[in-house]
């Protein structure tokens, strides 16, 4: 029942949140962190019950509710080890984002907390549902309150961008809700037994021509998540325009929603036709890879380099999750957690400069180094972590995910290896043109009192940093836990 | 048979039809375009062409209850036309459509019973009326 | 007749009698609130006997009507709307320069009309219920014709719809005199018996075909559409609601028992020209209402792309035989009243706002700029009815969605799937542009004031069409008897 208590306490501290933030913003602050607070230890018997040596069950079963009898849906929610470390990235993600609202969100707190809490609630289903119907539910909830944070405290282009990352990714998800129900029926021709049930539709044999449609029509949706070219169209524009927390939500844990469908259900439901399709699948990985990192090159905008930079990422996920091979699944899992460490980092670091500087334009920026070394060091931190500096979390996700990817398509993991080239790129340009050189920019010169790190943003980062140098040092603290159930899900994904 | 000639047997009488009827539009309108005599004259655009000459404006005002009168006519005497068609099987439909025409006949008295206290039955004009209560409150 | 039928056959008397029993009150007492509290009465009264009849034998009473499960479900539903439309007027015309009791005589009619109509398995019960409705609904259309803002979209509303409706249902009863003229019966359910060894004969062909444009122009299926935006926009919001929710449903009722159930569809041309008017609908309609900047135009707009959506369902149940003919109709029972629980919902947020201030309904989007801290429970419904209306899943909208795309794949209508994706992608785009208004600084400050009664109303369709959306069990429960 914990995972129950996480959803609850979540979306409870939500509503209360909205109702106290009526009297006063820093109580429905304050009522935020309680239910963070309250979520996490409910997440920390969760750890103990899924970690537990004893256990016989690959699975912790929270949740086996009827819900709509008609088509045999379950409320089933279910966690392995694999949905564990992802609501454990959510949570801890969800600290960094909070702290990071505290101060820049200043209008309509109440609602904003109700939304925020409400994002992370959906994201921790969408970890967890195994039922095809419910996981739909929790996908779609999700983007609500995640579409108005963009819209209502967004930044200039916040309207045109919330809308266009609604439409994306609820255009997709219908695509996905028509292969998700082709599904249900083949399972119905062949069992005669209406069910939504992950647990039973990876039974379901999907070999044959409408297996690969259902197929694309999940991937389609799950590429959009990723995002993937050549449907990353919303994202740069999302991630720029959202306010600070709402960027770290969806760098970090939203992203991974896409990368998490694939891996649990792409390849598990449609193993032939995964299989079959992933030479194509892992060329648009590789293409992500380079094209990204070469735009992210080219950006003036800081926010919207980092954005461009989670794409080239996150192609390396795809390439590891269509390699489907021990080291390349477990390189995306670590690479996954990585990543959304990180990318959170840059896009808290880009809040911190926009609130001191009012601007995210590289050119206006310079010297800054001098001004607040703090922040300058950190920020070099996350940078490196991004290009994949041995050490940190990042370095291993993406290294192993090369040797997977090497072991079955040779020529995807030289291609994406030039990644690896294209984003010290980058990442140095970040520093180069932001912390390093003359502090003569005019803006930089008229704002006087930039002011360094204070105490709750050391903190913010702090966690991040522990998280991203403890992993790259001990990543055996997240391989242990799933191994197991990425073993499961190969053994699904290879077919029958 | 097979269905199109089926098809065709159904359809002709109606495409006949709808060709005679064009065609009898076109005709009438060609007809006198190409037979009568074209001649232009002040005495050409009045109403009546031969006899009395039209005194004093098309466009006068009528009363507005005129037309209430008309639709009452319409709805309590033609309902009639209904209970006729009763009335000629009164021992056929029995109690039942005796209950029946009853209801139909409460139903148009509700309505009348609501047009009279409206005032709708009042024939005189609103400034009659007016006047009306004018000499009433002398 | 024996008394079971006249019991079951109870709701539509209930209905006729308010009609009655207003004219006699307004006879003597004039007072606007004891109208609208015996019609919401009668109205609630004659919707729970309904829903309580749900599950009894199916009577045939007189060879008109029939009171199945089917009848009594929607029938109930298109009460139920009435009872919402009545409900929601009462505040709407307390503001305005009108008589006003007359209209709820009006609304008792066209309820009545509705359910007739729910109710016909006969075309001249059809006839006769689809008559009913539409000469009350001229009425209701070009009810504010005294009010200085209004008078003039009213009336032309008003007239509009007459005439067009004139026009439809010369249509629909040419069709309705060629059908009679190959099966020599105007009963629907006899109608397959006909068809038998001469399918798909002339008279059948045409009459069907012109009987089918009468029910498109009230369905507002492109391209018999063009009255929905004018008249949508200048009728009154509560009227509005009742075009939109009530009318559609019993409309569609019937065709459900028509070319469903009767298997009045299995023509090839009916099915080419319900495929046109879904594609049509689906894509000019969406394409249409991006750019509209009245929301009640807007919703036109977006009511005649929903009604292109549920065509899925009569062009699934042609083509697949009657095995899973009885999912097509589940799945179009459920939609309709999914789609009128969150049609009403949004009509009456706009009604109570019209109440108001007239612009409301009548302005720009622009009115509706930060409501959503200035009245969060009127915005919070409408962006709710919004999200509904774009099919997010935890609201009623979802769950009609589902269905049609379940429907969609059962028979592999794989265009009419592909456009109903396309369709309601494109339908987001405005869905969303009336939250972002909402959710926009507000300017001014705009004093509105909302009363128990219509908090109430709010909250029982907001409860509505979140029940609809999170437990939707006991509905498709209903339906499932309903169609059976």
């Amino acid at each position: 029942m914990q995972l129950l208590g996480i959803i609850i306490s979540l979306l409870g501290g939500g509503v209360l949140a909205l109702i106290v933030g009526r009297q006063s913003a820093a109580a429905s602050r304050w009522l935020s962190l309680v239910s963070l607070a309250v979520a996490s230890v409910f997440y920390a018997s969760l750890w103990f019950d899924t970690t537990d040596p004893q256990a016989t069950s690959l699975w912790l079963l929270h949740m086996d509710w009827p819900w709509i009898a008609r088509f045999g849906i379950h409320l089933l929610l279910v966690t392995d080890g694999l949905s564990l470390v992802l609501i454990g990235l959510t949570l801890v993600l969800g600290y960094v984002a909070l702290l990071s609202a505290w101060h820049e969100i200043n209008h309509r707190c109440g609602l904003f907390y109700l939304n925020f809490l409400f994002t992370l609630a959906g994201v921790v289903g969408v970890f967890s549902a195994l039922d095809l119907f419910l996981f739909f539910v929790f996908w779609e909830v999700m983007l609500v309150p995640m579409f108005l944070i963009i819209a209502i405290w967004g930044h200039e282009g916040r309207r045109y961008a919330a809308t266009k990352f609604f439409i994306y990714t609820q255009a997709s998800s219908l695509l996905m809700l028509a292969a998700m129900v082709g599904l249900v029926l083949l399972n119905l021709q062949q069992t005669e037994v209406w069910s939504f049930s992950w647990f039973t539709l990876t039974q379901t044999d999907t070999s044959g021509s409408l297996g690969m449609w259902l197929m694309l029509g999940f991937y389609l949706a799950f590429l959009v998540k990723l995002p993937g070219l050549p449907v990353h169209n919303w994202l740069p524009d999302a991630h720029t325009q959202a306010p600070t927390p709402g960027s770290i939500l969806l760098a970090g844990i939203l992203l991974k929603t896409g990368a998490y469908g694939l891996l649990r259900f792409v390849w598990p439901l449609f193993p032939d036709a995964a299989s079959s399709f992933a030479p194509m699948a892992m060329g648009l990985g590789v293409f992500s890879v380079l094209y990204a990192a070469k735009l992210a090159f080219a950006q003036n905008d800081l926010k919207r380099l980092i954005a461009y930079t989670s794409i080239s990422h996150m192609g390396f996920v795809s390439l590891g999750i269509f390699a489907w091979n021990h080291l390349g699944l477990q390189g995306t899992v670590m690479q996954m957690v990585g990543h959304g460490l990180s990318s959170a980092g840059l896009f808290a670091i880009a809040g911190l400069l926009q609130q001191r500087l009012h601007t995210r334009d590289l050119d206006k920026m310079g010297g800054l180094w001098g001004q607040m070394p703090k922040l300058a060091a950190l920020s070099m931190l996350f940078a490196v972590a991004a290009l994949g500096l041995p050490g940190l979390a990042n370095f291993i996700g993406e290294f192993m995910v090369l040797v997977g990817v090497f072991q079955v398509a040779p020529w995807a993991a030289s291609m994406a290896a030039l990644g690896m080239i294209l984003a010290p790129v980058y990442a140095l340009i970040i520093m180069q043109k932001g912390f390093f050189g003359t502090a003569a920019s005019t803006q930089t010169a008229g704002t006087s009192n930039v002011l360094d790190l204070n105490t709750s943003e050391l903190l913010m980062l702090g966690v991040l940093v522990v998280g991203l140098v403890l992993l790259g040092f001990w990543p055996n603290l997240i391989f242990t836990i799933t191994v197991a159930p990425v073993e499961y899900l190969m053994h699904l994904g290879k077919g029958g | 048979m097979t269905y199109g000639e089926e098809l065709i047997r159904h359809i002709w009488p109606l495409a006949l039809f709808l060709v005679m009827v064009g065609g009898l539009i076109v005709l009438m309108l060609t007809l006198p375009a190409l037979l009568g005599g074209k001649r232009v004259s002040r005495a050409v655009n009045e109403p009546y062409e031969c006899g009395i000459v039209p005194v004093g404006s098309t466009h006068f005002r009528m009363p507005i209850p005129f037309y209430l009168f008309a639709i009452f006519f319409v709805i309590f005497d033609l309902e009639v036309v209904f209970l006729f068609a009763w009335a000629v099987a009164v021992k056929e439909t029995g109690w039942l459509g005796f209950t029946e025409a009853l209801i139909f006949i409460l139903i148009l008295f509700a309505a009348l019973i609501y047009l009279w206290r409206l005032g709708a039955l009042d024939w005189r004009t609103s400034r009659q009326k007016l006047d009306l209560r004018n000499l009433d409150a002398r | 007749m024996n008394w079971l039928a006249l019991t079951s056959l109870m709701p539509l008397l209930l209905v006729a009698s308010i009609s009655v029993i207003l004219l006699l009150l307004l006879a003597f007492i004039r007072d606007h609130k004891l109208t609208c509290w015996i019609t919401c009465l009668g109205l609630a009264m004659a919707a729970f006997w309904a829903f309580a009849d749900m599950g009894d034998a199916p009577q045939q009473v007189t060879p008109l009507l029939i009171m199945d499960d089917f009848s009594r479900l929607l029938g109930g539903t298109v009460l139920l709307v009435s009872l919402a439309c009545g409900w929601m007027s009462y505040t709407y015309l307390e503001t305005a320069d009108e008589i006003r009791e007359e209209y709820y005589i009006l609304l008792s009619l066209a309820a009545l009309g509705a359910c007739v109509l729910v109710a016909s398995n006969h075309f001249a019960s059809m006839f006769i219920g689809l008559e009913l409705m539409s000469v009350s609904l001229f009425a209701m259309v070009g009810y504010m014709a005294h009010s200085k803002q209004q008078a003039n979209m009213t009336l032309e509303a008003g007239v509009k719809y007459m005439v067009l409706s004139g026009v439809s249902s010369s249509f629909l009863l040419f069709g309705v005199a060629l059908i009679y003229a190959y099966a020599g019966n105007l009963n629907i359910d006899l109608l397959v018996a006909a068809e038998g060894p001469r399918l798909q004969s002339g008279y059948l062909v045409i009459g069907s075909a012109l009987l089918l444009v009468g029910v498109a122009f009230k369905m507002s299926w492109i391209p018999f559409h063009m009255w929905t935006p004018d008249v949508y926009q200048g009728a009154p919001a509560p009227v509005t609601g009742f075009l939109a929710g009530a009318v559609k449903v019993a409309v569609f009722a019937f065709a459900m028992r028509w070319l469903m159930m009767a298997q009045g569809g299995y023509l090839d041309l009916l099915l080419l020209g319900l495929t046109v008017m879904a594609v049509l609908s689906m894509v000019v309609g969406n394409l249409l209402a991006l750019r509209q900047n009245n929301l009640k135009r807007l919703l036109g707009y977006s009511s005649i792309a929903h009604m292109g959506y549920i065509i899925v369902t009569l062009a699934a149940s042609a083509t697949l035989g009657a095995a899973a003919l009885s999912t097509a109709l589940e799945a179009a029972a459920i939609y309709l009243i999914t789609y009128a629980s969150m049609t009403m919902l949004a009509f009456a947020v706009i009604s109570q706002l019209a109440a108001q201030d007239r612009r409301f309904e009548s302005g720009t989007l622009a009115h509706y700029q930060g409501l959503l801290y200035q009245q969060p429970l009127l915005a919070g419904a409408l962006m709710l009815a919004m999200l509904a209306l774009a099919g997010m899943p935890l609201t009623a909208g979802f769950i009609g969605k589902y269905y049609l795309v379940l429907v969609a794949v059962d028979s592999q209508l794989w265009l009419l799937l592909s456009l109903l994706v396309l369709g309601s992608s494109l339908g987001l785009y405005y869905y969303l542009r009336v939250i972002l208004v909402l959710c926009k600084t507000p300017v001014g400050d705009s004093r509105l004031t909302l009363g128990a009664s219509e908090k109430l109303l709010l909250t029982l369709l907001v409860a509505v069409t979140l029940w609809l959306g999170l437990y939707p069990t006991p509905a498709i429960q209903w339906v499932q008897l309903a169609i059976q």
